[in-house]
This record gives C-alpha cells, sequence and structure tokens, in this order.
C-alpha cells in the first residue's frame, strides 16, 4: 500500500505540493490528473525515493521511505516497474540492450537467457522488428512500447507507475499504447499509476481518479464522481470528456 | 533575502561537489566495476582526442619557438632555443595546454552528455534499478580522464617539441642535433616530475567538474547550455588556478630557487 501523509514539496522557491494525502492499493488503477507544472510527475518520483519531501511521509508497505537511504531504497524501488515520459531509453544502446539491461547488469543472466527474453518482451510489445535500432531511431510510439518492455524486463512487480504514456503520439500511436497498458494490467494482475494531463486516457484505462490543483488535491474518486462532481475546476477539466462522449 | 538564498545555494552546490569528489574516490574500489565503461570512456577520452591535442600542440610549439627565435636572436642567444622550449614545454606549457583542449573536448561532452541523461530520466531509471550513478556514469569518466590526460600530455609535449623543432631548424636555421640534444640534458627528474604530475591532478578536477555539472542539469536544452557552459569555464579557472598552486608547491618542493 502507498501512503502520502501531508507531502510538501519544492523546487527551490517554488512550492509544488502543499499537504498532499492520498492511500492507495497496489492493485488499484489510478490517474493522477492536473495541468503540466501540477507536480504529477513529483509525486511518482516521490513514491520512487527518487526526491525527498520537504514535509510529510511517504509509506511504502508499512515503511516510510522519506526516511531510507539509497541502498534501502533499493527493494522499495523494486516493488514498481516505471515507464518514463518519452520512454527514458538509454540512447547510446540499441533497442535490445536497452531491454536486456536490468538482466545483465543486475540479474547477471547469461547472453543465450538474456535474448530470449528480449526476443519474449519485444514481441508482447509489438516491437520485435526494432531490436537491432537505436533509440533515435523509433517512432514515439514504438518509444514507450519499448520503454515498457523493458519495466517488464525488471521482472515481476507489484505496480506499474506511467508518466505521460501518451504524451505527444498520435490517436492510433495512443490507443495502442493504451491497450497495450490494459492488456498488461489484466495479464499481469497487478495495477497502475498513470500521470497524465489527458482526461479521456485516464478516463478509458482507470477506475479512481486523484485531481492536482496549486499542489493540492482537489478532487479524489471514482468514475461516478468524477462525472457529478460540482468541483469547478475539475468540471473544466473534464470538459474535454464530454466532448468525446457526445461526439 | 535572495542574497542569503543565493548563498545558501551556492553552499549547497560546494557540498554536493566535494560529495561527488570523495564519493569518486571512496566507490573506486567497491564492486561492481564497470569495465566496459571505463574502456569506452577511456576511447573517447583518449584516442579520440589524439589529433585535436596533437593539432593544437603543434601550433603552440610552433609559436613558442618562433617567438623564442626572434627575441633570443637579437641578444645572440640564438641557440637556447631549444633549452627553453623545452623546460616551457615539458613544465608548464604541455600540461596546461593539453589540459584546456581536454576541458573543450571530453570535459564539454562529460557535462553535456550526463546532463541530456538526468533531462532524459535515465539517471533515474539506473537509480531505480538499484545502480549507484556514481559508480555506473561518474567514476568510469574520472578514471577514462586521470589515464588518459596524462598520456595526451605526453604526446602533447613530443608534437610541441616537434613543432618549435620544425620553426628552430627549417625557419631560424638552428642545428637540430642541437636542439634535441638540450632538450634531452633537462629531461631531468625535476622538470619530468613537474610536468607529469600535474595532468593527474587536472584530469581528476575536470571529470569531477563536468560530472557535477552535468548532474545537477535542470530545465531543458537552456539548462544544458548553463550546465555545459559552467562546467567549461569553471574547469578553465579551476585548472589555471590550481597549476599555479602545483607550480609554487613543486618549485619549493623540488628545490628550484625563485
Amino acid at each position: 500500500m502507498i501512503v502520502f501523509d501531508d507531502v510538501w514539496f519544492s523546487y527551490g522557491d517554488r512550492e509544488v505540493l502543499k499537504g498532499v494525502s492520498f492511500s492507495a492499493n497496489f492493485d488499484e488503477r489510478i490517474a493522477v490528473l492536473g495541468e503540466s507544472g501540477e507536480g504529477k510527475t513529483t509525486i511518482l518520483k516521490l513514491i520512487l525515493g527518487l526526491i525527498v519531501p520537504d514535509k510529510g511521509k511517504i509509506i511504502i508497505d508499512g515503511v516510510d521511505i522519506t526516511q531510507l537511504d539509497e541502498e534501502e531504497l533499493i527493494p522499495i524501488r523494486r516493488q514498481f516497474s516505471i515507464v518514463f515520459q518519452e520512454g527514458a531509453l538509454f540512447d547510446s544502446l540499441p533497442v535490445k540492450e536497452n531491454v536486456a539491461f536490468f538482466m545483465r547488469e543486475i540479474l547477471k543472466l547469461p547472453d543465450e537467457q538474456i535474448y530470449k527474453r528480449v526476443s519474449e518482451l519485444l514481441n508482447r510489445v509489438g516491437v520485435i522488428d526494432a531490436e537491432e535500432l537505436m533509440p533515435e531511431e523509433l517512432s514515439g510510439g514504438m518509444h514507450r512500447r519499448v520503454a515498457i518492455a523493458r519495466a517488464l524486463a525488471a521482472g515481476k512487480t507489484k505496480m506499474f507507475l506511467y508518466d505521460e504514456p501518451t504524451a505527444g503520439l498520435d490517436p492510433i500511436n495512443s490507443e495502442r499504447i493504451m491497450s497495450l497498458i490494459e492488456d498488461l494490467a489484466n495479464k499481469e494482475n497487478i495495477g497502475f499509476m498513470i500521470i497524465t494531463h489527458v482526461v479521456y486516457v485516464a478516463w478509458q484505462l482507470c477506475n479512481r481518479f486523484i485531481f492536482i490543483k496549486d499542489g493540492s488535491i482537489l478532487f479524489d474518486g471514482n468514475k461516478k464522481e468524477l462525472i457529478l462532481t460540482e468541483i469547478p475546476a475539475v468540471k473544466d477539466f473534464i470538459k474535454e470528456l464530454f466532448f468525446r462522449v457526445e461526439g | 533575502m535572495k542574497f542569503i538564498t543565493k548563498i545558501q545555494k551556492n553552499i549547497y552546490d560546494l557540498q554536493n561537489f566535494y560529495l561527488i569528489c570523495i564519493n569518486s574516490l571512496l566507490k573506486l574500489f567497491r564492486k561492481p566495476f564497470y569495465l566496459d565503461d571505463i574502456v569506452e570512456q577511456m576511447e573517447y577520452a583518449g584516442a579520440s582526442s589524439v589529433f585535436i591535442v596533437s593539432l593544437v600542440c603543434l601550433f603552440v610549439g610552433m609559436a613558442l619557438s618562433l617567438q623564442l627565435s626572434a627575441e633570443l636572436s637579437g641578444l645572440g642567444l640564438k641557440m637556447y632555443t631549444g633549452k627553453i622550449v623545452g623546460i616551457a614545454v615539458i613544465r608548464e606549457i604541455g600540461p596546461l595546454v593539453t589540459a584546456l583542449v581536454f576541458i573543450g573536448r571530453v570535459g564539454a561532452g562529460q557535462a553535456a552528455e550526463i546532463g541530456s541523461m538526468i533531462l532524459g530520466h535515465q539517471i533515474d531509471t539506473l537509480r531505480v534499478y538499484g545502480i549507484d550513478p556514481i559508480k555506473k556514469v561518474v567514476i568510469p569518466r574520472v578514471i577514462a580522464s586521470v589515464i588518459m590526460l596524462p598520456c595526451l600530455t605526453i604526446i602533447g609535449d613530443l608534437i610541441c617539441l616537434f613543432g618549435g623543432y620544425y620553426i628552430a631548424v627549417f625557419v631560424s636555421n638552428q642545428s637540430g642535433s642541437f636542439y634535441w640534444s638540450s632538450i634531452i640534458k633537462e629531461l631531468t627528474f625535476e622538470n619530468v616530475f613537474s610536468g607529469s604530475i600535474k595532468p593527474f591532478i587536472f584530469g581528476y578536477l575536470i571529470s569531477c567538474i563536468s560530472c557535477f555539472y552535468g548532474l545537477t542539469t535542470r530545465g531543458g536544452a537552456k539548462g544544458l547550455r548553463t550546465s555545459t557552459t559552467k562546467a567549461v569555464v569553471t574547469s578553465i579557472v579551476v585548472v589555471i588556478a590550481t597549476d599555479f598552486v602545483l607550480t609554487r608547491i613543486l618549485l619549493y618542493a623540488l628545490g628550484f630557487s625563485v
């Protein structure tokens, strides 16, 4: 379980999170919504212990991770599979070496086993033809799919974390990534947290929605509560959804 | 208030810089060792820099010899060109010029590469996997710089001396054998030690500064530009200042009178 207890965070003088509190189970499908610069990605980084809050507690499975050092954070981080915005592939390595990275560097598996698994994973995400390509030769959609394959290569985790998985993608590729995310969650039977500003993506994939505005959580609820909300900022934000549904 | 915040930020940055310097030494002999990364960085820092270092040193050697020949011939002391070129190049100009070229080529590259890894969340990915960025990213670059800068300095020194030889013999009409013999006479322990200790220290400082600015990159393309510029400017200032301090210490330690 993930618990945020009165978490405050600032980048220099700019306060990004102001007393954020929520809790989430690993099997939930959660969307963290909000406009750009509202601190959505910061929440994801805080969950992984990549940054430390100025105040408050972040408890993962009963452990307050704000008190842990880098060594102690390793098992916490390995409970999650993360797909950063735009993939975060190692640009000096070809696709297959990106996917092989964790198996080679951490698991120290033999080459034969690594490449067999790499082929399986690339096949699963539908980019098997790209295994010899360098990241700069990939399209945006392929980038995300390779990143998902790399996240899967890190082994069984408790929860997927996606940072803007469809940002910058055309509608067809967005649909592909969305169905891949849903398919993985169904097959692996684990939950995910999606950071996005595209309400339609969140609506299609998630059943819980957290809306952040000015560093605070303005809304936290399910689909029905989201659609019936009377909070002006949230209503305004989800307008796009009504246009889509009506369309 | 802003002034105090700025001072606090500078102290915090300095503390982080020292942490990188210290950690890169403390974690040097701790497993795992990323040998492939070290070799890759050595290739980038060393083999790929030979041409540019040679080119710059050739012209510096020629210019130095030209200036000395012109000045010394007026005094009737042209035959000392080799001796002075030898001392200047081995003790001072070779290590310094090579270090400055190294900053422009390798230091800037290291800062930009790590900065781009930060902006692209590649360093975060390493941390999520439980890989220490200091071990995987910083230490290979520090080792490569500390090994390759002295090697490049030796090559740079030789090319500098050849540049000086060309001018002394073919422009200033001096004896080539006398030029070389007066340089060989200057290859004393004091001179060679004084010139060869510097590149190790410069290499360490340049890579630590570059990695520090790379790791602290924030704010997109503009931030990357700022951090790369800061890495180059700071390295140049630190290397030149360190060169002065080292020269003073070495002259004293090796018994030269000033």
